[in-house]
């Protein structure tokens, strides 16, 4: 299997005023393409910052983060931002739709910043889309006019119209309700089997965690385990992750 | 193409959507904006108007387009005067028909206008002065035996009016007494008004007049001084020219002065100003007050001063009344007031004590009553203006001319400053002011011809001046004492011109006189106060010099101090200045052309302090605009934060960001300030169709007129449009540049994990 994301002791320092505070501390970690992989820890543990440094928002502060076999160390901003735009998708816990844009609007943005399909064929990929999340009656509506579940669909949507390599989400379900939540993983996982598309979301959610294919567990800033997601729910990683007994 | 097209129609969907989003943010930027336009549009068409209409009026009322002068004078030109009442100091232009001539060559020059501005000192009417010389002259009727009956009417009540004004000298002494140390009075003044206003006098006026009359001439007069002095400001020019130019000149009362004659225009608003009665004129002022602007003697304090003033300063009124005159103001002011008090004075006092209620009732009753039987003008039109000036040398010079009426402009007839200049022939005025006329050199030449005048040397002067030949001796000089003070000479009444003359014609021997035809500027006063005598130059002077006809091809010929030009085109000053400065050059004439504005001097300077605290407003008020919409965007910019961040993070570049926020700006920009534009472009033409009424006299000059008609300049609509978007483009820069640095981690900073 081929792999999307490498990172090779990556680690990512944060200054806060005049100190220098630590978020990752030398995590290596690989995801092969078509992986439903969740990253579990506490907070605080780096799980964000990792999302952050493979997400290209970020980059790390020594180490190599390789996406799709691009250093990203190596490249500029605007080259950051362009492999954003084209192998990655977002989806965010608190959805960040633009609320003054429809569904439709919402969805279609990155395909507009990408510029590789005209009208016609933009149109055409959003409404499948937007089907596909069953949220075809609500096309013309604004992201106020939706519940938390319908907001994170129009994300999912939003991350995946550029048929990206790559998903990235950050406790996707963390602002929903239960049972809405099961059906966003539901979603979630469809696509990662029907698209193939590689899947990578932080949660500290068991319930979450069982969908995924290998769960990484972080602690203070450090790799601690690459767990089947039977085997981390087993291991209790929904409470706090284990102090001791970790090597 | 089309991807961009569409790429832009998002950026133009988000920025045009987060204007409704953000209300208060809108609101707030968009106030400011549209405010700020309407300013621009209102304030600027305003300036703009008032430029213009000052303008209208610097270059309608003396000045021309284009003033011409000697660019060898010391002191640079002002028409309309500067801060002090001297003239400044300029060298003539000696030929003005050459000068005419070389500015006629200049192809946009339409028509010029010769000019010399000056100022006078002119003795205005003292009644006692004129009382006396009535007196006297009635006198000699009697002396001579043909009196009418009329006559010995006249005759006693002039006797009356001059013991009226001793009665008010009198009372002037009592008030001073109370007022001053006793020893600060002359005694002798004193007992000569006590002794002039003594039954015995009187008693034996009758008997010896002559002797009596000589008296009250001496002792009495120089006490009784009323009149001030006025100052003129006059240019003279020639008359037919200047109303040719100047087309807003109309003439208010009398007639234009005729061709080929001396003669003086008053300016209407300095005749009504300074030679009406002042009293009338308070009283012109208040109903002027309270019926065009609706101010309330009862509130506003220049209203009360002017009652107050009247109330306490009928002096001005008694010195007027004789006997007759008296009785007839008692009688009627008595029954006016219905009082019962016999004093004139107190029951003028309380006449003119007037308030909002009666004010138009004693109004009309003053004008209908009273007024006829007062002199309303100290000089009126007819009479023949002494009028004593500066020669460039120093010397006083004087000029008798008659006055021929008054003269406004259209639209300017309450303004001070248009009307503060009257006007005077070209020939009257290069007397005054020193210049050799041809007139007078030619006069000249026969005097020295009559009175076998010849070259003498420095050395043997005194042998030949007073060796040889005795001067005339004067007439003992009657009314008009020829020596400084200034003030003793009274004004030349119609009625009195024979009289006068003699005093005019006193003896001064006639001072050394240049060549003629060399220096242009005589060294002394030639041919003031010419000897008396059998000679030419006598018979010359005895004639009316009021009444000598010049010839007016003389107005063209002679020198002038500066010339206005009028324009064709007027849009075109400085090429035009430039064109004549050139053809002065070329002609070898010293001429400088300068503009209206600079030779308007102080008030013309006022256009570009205008034009400067205009641009220091706009300037100030968009800095504080600047600072407040920036700051409200950079508000609106960290609350859009995670949205900006997010749309980093999901692949929009930098410059996606900036293109919205700057789109968001002009969106703005476009929506208020258009809107700002057309609020205030109506605004503009709505009270430019009504007209902004003139809030006092001096704001006439400023609006050209009672109103002031806004015009709408396109150069205001597209300096606030400019503006507006200069100034939303700056103060959106900071939040631009704040919303280019988020970073696309901020979209995953919410509630971390």
């Amino acid at each position: 299997m081929k792999t999307i994301v490498a990172v090779k002791n990556a680690t990512k320092n944060y200054a806060l005023g005049k100190v220098t505070v630590p978020a990752l501390r030398g995590v290596d970690l690989e995801v092969a393409e078509g992986e439903f992989l969740s990253i579990a820890g506490p907070s605080g543990s780096g799980k964000t910052t990792l999302l952050n440094l493979i997400g290209c928002v970020d980059t790390p502060t020594s180490g190599i983060v390789e996406v799709a076999g691009k250093d990203t160390r190596k490249l500029s901003e605007r080259q950051l931002t362009d492999l954003r735009l084209n192998t990655i998708g977002f989806i965010f816990q608190s959805f960040n739709l633009v609320q003054v844009l429809s569904v439709f609007q919402n969805v279609e943005l990155p395909l507009l910043l990408q510029k590789k399909l005209n009208g016609a064929q933009r149109a055409e990929r959003v409404e499948a889309l937007l089907k596909r999340v069953g949220l075809s009656e609500h096309i013309r509506h604004r992201p106020s006019e939706l519940s938390g579940g319908q907001r994170q669909r129009v994300a999912i949507a939003r991350a995946l119209v550029t048929r990206p390599q790559l998903v990235l989400a950050d406790e996707p379900t963390a602002n929903l309700d239960s049972v809405t939540g099961q059906n966003i993983l539901d979603l979630m996982k469809e696509l990662n089997q029907t698209e193939k598309t590689t899947f990578i979301f932080s949660t500290h959610d068991a319930r979450v965690m069982a969908h995924a294919s290998s769960v990484v567990r972080l602690a203070d800033g450090k790799f601690v385990d690459r767990l089947s997601s039977a085997e981390a729910i087993a291991a209790g990683v929904n409470r706090k992750a284990p102090a001791a007994g970790v090597s | 193409m089309e991807g961009r097209f569409a790429t832009f129609g998002i950026i133009a969907k988000i920025a045009f959507r987060n204007l409704f989003a953000s209300r208060l943010k809108t609101a707030i930027v968009g106030g400011i904006i549209l405010g700020g336009a309407l300013l621009v549009v209102v304030v600027g068409s305003f300036v703009d108007s008032v430029v213009a209409g000052m303008r209208r009026s610097i270059v309608g009322s003396v000045a021309g387009d284009i003033q011409v002068y000697s660019s060898q004078s010391k002191d640079p030109l002002e028409v309309m005067g500067g801060f002090s009442l001297e003239a400044p100091d300029l060298a003539s232009l000696d030929d003005f028909a050459r000068v005419k001539q070389v500015l006629e060559t200049v192809p946009n020059v339409k028509s010029v206008v010769p000019m010399g501005i000056n100022g006078a000192i002119v003795p205005s009417g003292n009644t006692i002065d004129v009382a006396l010389a009535h007196l006297r002259d009635l006198v000699r009727r009697k002396l001579s035996g043909k009196t009418t009956p009329d006559d010995v009417a006249a005759y006693e009540a002039e006797k009356g009016h001059v013991h009226q004004i001793l009665s008010v000298l009198q009372g002037d002494i009592k008030n001073a007494r109370q007022l001053q140390d006793e020893k600060a009075l002359s005694p002798e003044d004193a007992a000569a008004v006590n002794k002039a206003i003594s039954p015995a006098f009187w008693a034996d006026f009758d008997k010896n007049p002559l002797d009596s009359l000589e008296f009250l001439e001496n002792r009495i007069a120089p006490q009784a001084i009323d009149a001030d002095m006025l100052f003129l400001r006059y240019v003279g020019t020639d008359p037919a020219a200047f109303a040719r130019a100047f087309d807003r000149m109309k003439v208010v009362d009398g007639t234009t002065i005729p061709e080929g004659k001396r003669g003086f225009l008053f300016s209407k608003f300095v005749y009504e100003d300074q030679v009406k009665l002042k009293t009338a004129r308070r009283l012109d002022k208040i109903r002027t007050a309270r019926n065009e602007r609706g101010e309330k003697i009862a509130t506003d304090t220049e209203l009360k001063r002017f009652v107050r003033e009247n109330s306490n300063q009928v002096r001005e009124i008694m010195l007027q009344l004789d006997a007759p005159k008296t009785a007839l103001f008692r009688d009627k002011l008595q029954k006016k007031l219905g009082s019962s008090e016999a004093d004139v004075a107190k029951l003028l006092s309380s006449f003119f004590q007037t308030d909002d209620l009666n004010f138009d009732d004693r109004y009309d009753f003053f004008y209908k009553e009273l007024a006829p039987s007062l002199e309303l003008y100290r000089i009126r039109i007819g009479d023949t203006l002494t009028i004593k000036a500066f020669t460039r040398s120093g010397y006083v010079q004087s000029v008798n001319v008659p006055v021929y009426g008054t003269f406004d402009f259209t639209g300017l007839e309450k303004s001070p400053q248009a009307g503060a200049l009257n006007l005077m022939d070209m020939v009257s005025f290069r007397d005054l002011y020193g210049f050799l006329t041809a007139e007078r050199a030619k006069e000249i030449g026969e005097l020295k011809k009559a009175m076998n005048a010849r070259e003498i040397s420095r050395d043997n002067a005194e042998a030949e001046l007073f060796g040889t030949k005795e001067l005339a001796q004067p007439e003992p000089a009657p009314a008009a004492p020829l020596t400084l003070p200034l003030a003793t000479g009274p004004a030349k009444r119609g009625h009195d011109n024979g009289h006068q003359k003699k005093g005019a014609a006193a003896a001064v021997p006639p001072a050394p006189v240049p060549a003629p035809g060399r220096n242009i500027v005589a060294e002394a006063t030639p041919g003031l106060n010419p000897p008396q005598g059998e000679g030419v130059g006598a018979k010359l002077a005895r004639e009316e010099l009021v009444k000598r006809v010049y010839d007016p091809a003389q107005l063209e010929s002679g020198a002038v101090l500066n010339a206005a030009v009028i324009l064709k085109d007027e849009s075109k000053i400085p090429q035009t200045i430039a064109a004549i400065n050139a053809a002065g050059k070329q002609a070898g004439l010293p001429l400088k052309a300068i503009t209206w504005q600079e030779a308007s001097g102080f008030i013309g300077q006022m256009v570009v302090a205008f034009q400067a605290v205009l641009l220091v407003l706009v300037l100030i008020i968009f800095l504080v605009a600047l600072v407040i919409i920036s700051n409200a965007l950079v508000m609106a910019t960290l609350q859009r934060v995670q949205e900006i961040g997010t749309l980093r993070a999901v692949g929009a570049q930098r410059r996606f960001i900036l293109a919205m926020l700057v789109l968001e700006g002009l969106v703005v920009a476009a929506v208020f300030g258009g809107a700002g534009v057309v609020l205030g472009a109506l605004i503009v033409k709505v009270v430019g169709k009504i007209g902004i009424p003139a809030p006092n006299d001096v704001s006439y000059f400023f609006f050209s007129g009672p109103r002031l008609h806004l015009v709408l300049g396109t150069g205001n609509l597209v300096a606030a449009l400019f503006i507006v978007f200069v100034v939303s483009g700056l103060s959106s820069l900071y939040p631009a540049w704040l919303a280019m640095r988020v970073n696309p981690r901020t979209a995953m900073q919410a509630e971390e994990g």
